[in-house]
C-alpha cells in the first residue's frame, strides 16, 4: 500500500508536466506579443514590448520557451491579470479557499445523500420508494446547475428569506476586512471557529445552505443511479443470499455484504465528479455571488484574459490530479482484493 | 442452393425485439412527444413569431432580408402557400436570429397582446428569443455531436484497430481529457481564438470524442472476440477487411443510438456557457442568452417583490429543462431497451 501511494505519488509530477506541456502547447496560437502582455504590469512596459518578449525568450524555439514558462511559472509567476489588476498567483491564494470551502461543503451531502437514495432505491426495488428515487433523478439529472440554482434564488432566498446569498452576513464581512475578526485560512466557517466566534461558523453554514441544495440535487442523481444498478447486481449474488440463509439480519446484510461492495463503481463516478463539480462551483459562485476563483475567472474568459485563464488551466489540473489520487488510494482502503501491483 | 437463400432472414429494425421495448416505454412515448413539440417550435419559428416580426421595429433587417413588407409579414410567414414562408422556414437569413428589441430601456416589461411571453431585460422579445433559440439549441446540439463522434469513432477505431502502444497512448490522451471539467477547456479555446458561437461549438466538440472514442473502442473489442470474427479470418481476410467489413459494422449500432441521446447534454451545456457569456454575441436568439438577460432581475427591483419579474426567468429556464427531459426520457428508454439486464 505505501509503496503504491509513493509509486503514484512520483507520477504525479509527470501527469502535471503533460498537463503544462498541453496548455503551453495551446498558447503558441497567440502571437508573442500577446503572450508578452501576460507579464506586463504598467503603461511604461506596454511601451518596451519588445524587452519584454526577450527577457521571456518569447521570440524562440518551442522548447526554450516551454523551458523558460515553466521556469517562471515554478517560481509562481503565473503573469498578470488585467481582470483583478494583480498577479495571477495572488488572486488565486485570495480565492482558492473560497471556492475549497465550498466544494467540500458541496462534496460530502451529495455522496452521501446520492449513497443512502441509492440503496433505499435498491432494496425496495420496483416499490413505491424506488419510484420515486428514480423520478427525482431523472428529474435532477435534466436540471442544469445553474437553472436550479436561478430557481432557488428566487424562491428560497427571493420568497421566503431563507439562508442567505454572499459568503456571511455583512456585519461580519466588514469585520473581517478590518481585521476584528481575523483570517486565518480564508474559509469563513473555518476561520469563525478559530477565532472562537460560534455565530461567525453559523452565519457561513447558513449561506452555503442554497449552494449545498442546489448541488445535491443536481449531482446525487448520478451517484444513485450508478450504486442502485450495481447494488441490484450484489444482491442477486451467491454470498448474499448465503448471508441471508444463515439469519443474518436484514440491516446487516443490506449494509455491510451487499453495500459495501456494490459501492466500488460509485467511488469511480465520484472521482469522475470532481471535474463537474469543478464546474458546478463556477456556475453557483456567479449565481450566489460568492467571490471564488469562478467568479474572477469567467469575466475573466470574457475579456480575453489570458494569463488569469491559463492560471484557472494550471490550478485545475493540480486539483484533479490531486483528486485522482485520493481516489485511487480510497479504491485500496474499500476493496482490499484490489492489489497496487 | 443459392448462397442468397442460406442467409438467415433478418427482421426491419422497426419489428425487433429492442424497438418493441423501446415503444413499449411509457416514458420514451412522454419524450418523444415533447421532443417532437420541440422539433415543431423550431420549424414554425418564422411563422410563431411573425406578428413581433411585423410589430418590432428592430426586427426590420430580418424583414427586409425576406423582402416582404411590415403590412404583409403575419400574412407571409403563416402561409404555407407562399414561397417567402418556405425561405423563412428553411433557410432564414442570418438577421432573423438577431432577437428584436422592443425599446432601449433595461427593465423587463410584463406579458402584453404585442409581446406575449413579455420583455426580457434590456427589452428583448422573450417569446421570440425562445422559439428561434429553439433552431439554435438543435443546430448546436447535431453539429457538437456530430463532430465529436465522427472525431471520436476515427480515433476510438484506430485504438480498438491497432491496439497495443498506439492503444495505450490514446486511452492515456482520453483519461486526461476526461479528467479535466469542460468549462474550463472552453475558457481556453474562448481566451485564444476570441468569443463566439463557433468557437464554443469547437471546443465543446473537441472535448466531447474522448467518452465516444472510449466506449467504441470497448465495443470493438468485444466484437473483435466473437466466433464470426475468427471465421472471417480464417478464411484468409486481411486484417483491414476482417476489420472493416466484419468488426466496424457490427460495433458501432450502439454508439450511435447513445450518441445521438446527448444532443440534450450538449444543448444544456451550451446553454449553461453562453448564460456565463461565453458563446454567441449578445442578442441573438438563444436560450442561455435570454436567461443571463433575466439575471439582474430575478430578485425583483425592491425588496420584497421576487416574483415581479418573474416571466423573464421562468419561460426560458421551463423551456430548457423540458428540452433536458425529452432527451433524458428517451436516453433513458434507449439505455433500457438495448440492455434488458438493467
Amino acid at each position: 500500500m505505501t509503496t503504491f501511494i509513493v509509486r503514484r505519488l512520483l507520477q504525479l509530477p509527470i501527469v502535471l508536466l503533460a498537463i503544462s506541456l498541453l496548455i503551453f502547447g495551446m498558447m503558441q496560437f497567440l502571437t508573442p506579443e500577446q503572450r508578452a502582455a501576460a507579464f506586463v504590469k504598467t503603461e511604461q512596459q506596454a511601451q518596451h514590448l519588445d524587452q519584454v518578449i526577450r527577457q521571456y525568450n518569447l521570440d524562440k524555439g518551442f522548447w526554450v520557451q516551454y523551458g523558460s514558462w515553466l521556469k517562471e511559472v515554478l517560481h509562481g509567476n503565473l503573469g498578470f491579470s488585467k481582470q483583478s489588476h494583480e498577479p495571477v498567483l495572488t488572486t488565486i491564494a485570495k480565492r482558492l479557499p473560497v471556492s475549497t470551502e465550498l466544494a467540500l461543503y458541496m462534496f460530502f451531502p451529495t455522496l452521501a445523500f446520492g449513497i443512502w437514495m441509492g440503496t433505499m432505491a435498491a432494496i425496495h426495488r420496483d416499490k413505491l420508494i424506488d419510484h420515486i428515487v428514480r423520478l427525482f433523478a431523472i428529474a435532477g439529472w435534466s436540471l442544469p446547475t445553474f437553472v436550479l440554482a436561478i430557481w432557488l434564488l428566487a424562491v428560497l432566498y427571493g420568497y421566503l428569506h431563507c439562508c442567505g446569498i454572499g459568503r456571511a452576513d455583512d456585519k461580519y464581512m466588514v469585520m473581517f476586512a478590518q481585521g476584528t475578526l481575523k483570517t486565518y485560512t480564508g474559509m469563513i466557517t473555518v476561520d469563525g471557529l478559530l477565532n472562537g466566534r460560534f455565530d461567525v461558523f453559523l452565519s457561513g453554514l447558513k449561506h452555503l445552505v442554497l449552494p449545498v441544495i442546489t448541488y445535491t440535487v443536481v449531482a446525487s442523481a448520478q451517484i444513485m443511479r450508478v450504486l442502485r444498478s450495481s447494488m441490484l447486481d450484489v444482491l442477486n449474488s451467491d454470498y448474499v443470499r448465503t448471508a441471508r440463509a444463515k439469519g443474518l439480519p436484514e440491516r446487516v446484510v443490506n449494509l455491510k455484504h451487499a453495500r459495501r461492495n456494490a459501492i466500488i463503481p460509485v467511488v469511480t463516478i465520484a472521482g469522475l465528479m470532481i471535474a463537474f463539480m469543478l464546474e458546478g462551483v463556477f456556475f453557483i459562485e456567479i449565481i450566489f455571488n460568492i467571490p471564488g476563483i469562478g467568479q474572477w475567472s469567467i469575466p475573466s474568459a470574457q475579456n480575453l484574459d489570458f494569463p488569469a485563464v491559463i492560471g484557472v488551466a494550471l490550478l485545475t489540473g493540480v486539483s484533479v490530479s490531486l483528486a485522482n489520487l485520493a481516489v485511487d488510494i480510497l479504491y485500496g482502503m474499500i476493496d482490499p482484493r484490489i492489489s497496487f501491483q | 442452393m443459392n448462397p442468397q437463400d442460406m442467409k438467415p432472414k433478418r427482421d426491419p429494425w422497426y419489428r425487433s425485439k429492442t424497438f418493441k421495448r423501446f415503444r413499449r416505454n411509457p416514458l420514451a412515448m412522454v419524450g418523444s412527444l415533447l421532443l417532437l413539440g420541440f422539433i415543431l417550435v423550431a420549424f414554425l419559428a418564422p411563422a410563431i413569431t411573425a406578428p413581433q416580426l411585423a410589430n418590432t421595429p428592430s426586427a426590420r433587417p430580418c424583414l427586409r432580408d425576406l423582402g416582404i413588407k411590415r403590412s404583409e409579414a403575419v400574412e407571409v410567414l403563416r402561409n404555407p402557400l407562399n414561397a417567402v414562408f418556405w425561405k423563412a422556414v428553411l433557410a432564414p437569413p442570418k438577421s432573423c436570429y438577431n432577437i428584436p428589441r422592443a425599446s432601449f430601456s433595461p427593465l423587463p416589461k410584463p406579458p402584453s397582446k404585442k409581446h406575449p411571453m413579455g420583455l426580457s431585460g434590456g427589452s428583448y422579445d422573450i417569446l421570440y428569443g425562445l422559439t428561434w433559440g429553439t433552431r439554435t439549441a438543435f443546430y448546436v446540439g447535431f453539429l457538437v455531436v456530430g463532430i465529436s463522434l465522427a472525431i471520436g469513432i476515427v480515433i476510438g477505431g484506430l485504438s480498438g484497430f491497432l491496439g497495443g502502444a498506439t492503444d495505450n497512448l490514446i486511452m492515456r490522451v482520453t483519461d486526461v481529457m476526461l479528467s479535466f471539467p469542460r468549462l474550463v477547456y472552453v475558457m481556453i479555446v474562448v481566451v485564444i481564438f476570441g468569443n463566439g458561437l463557433t468557437q464554443v461549438m469547437l471546443a465543446l466538440a473537441l472535448v466531447g470524442w474522448a467518452g465516444y472514442s472510449r466506449f467504441f473502442r470497448g465495443d470493438i473489442l468485444r466484437t473483435k472476440a466473437q466466433d464470426f470474427v475468427d471465421a472471417a479470418r480464417a478464411l484468409g481476410a486481411s486484417p483491414l477487411r476482417v476489420f472493416l467489413k466484419h468488426v466496424f459494422p457490427n460495433a458501432i449500432g450502439t454508439l450511435l443510438i447513445l450518441a445521438s441521446m446527448d444532443v440534450g447534454a450538449i444543448v444544456l451545456t451550451a446553454a449553461g456557457l453562453s448564460f456565463l457569456g461565453l458563446g454567441a454575441p449578445v442578442g441573438y436568439a438563444d436560450w442561455g442568452q435570454m436567461i443571463s438577460f433575466a439575471r439582474g432581475y430575478i430578485l425583483g427591483t425592491a425588496q420584497g417583490t421576487p416574483f415581479d419579474f418573474w416571466y423573464v426567468w421562468i419561460y426560458p429556464t421551463l423551456m430548457l429543462v423540458l428540452f433536458g427531459l425529452a432527451w433524458n426520457l428517451l436516453g433513458d428508454a434507449v439505455r433500457d431497451a438495448l440492455d434488458p439486464k438493467s
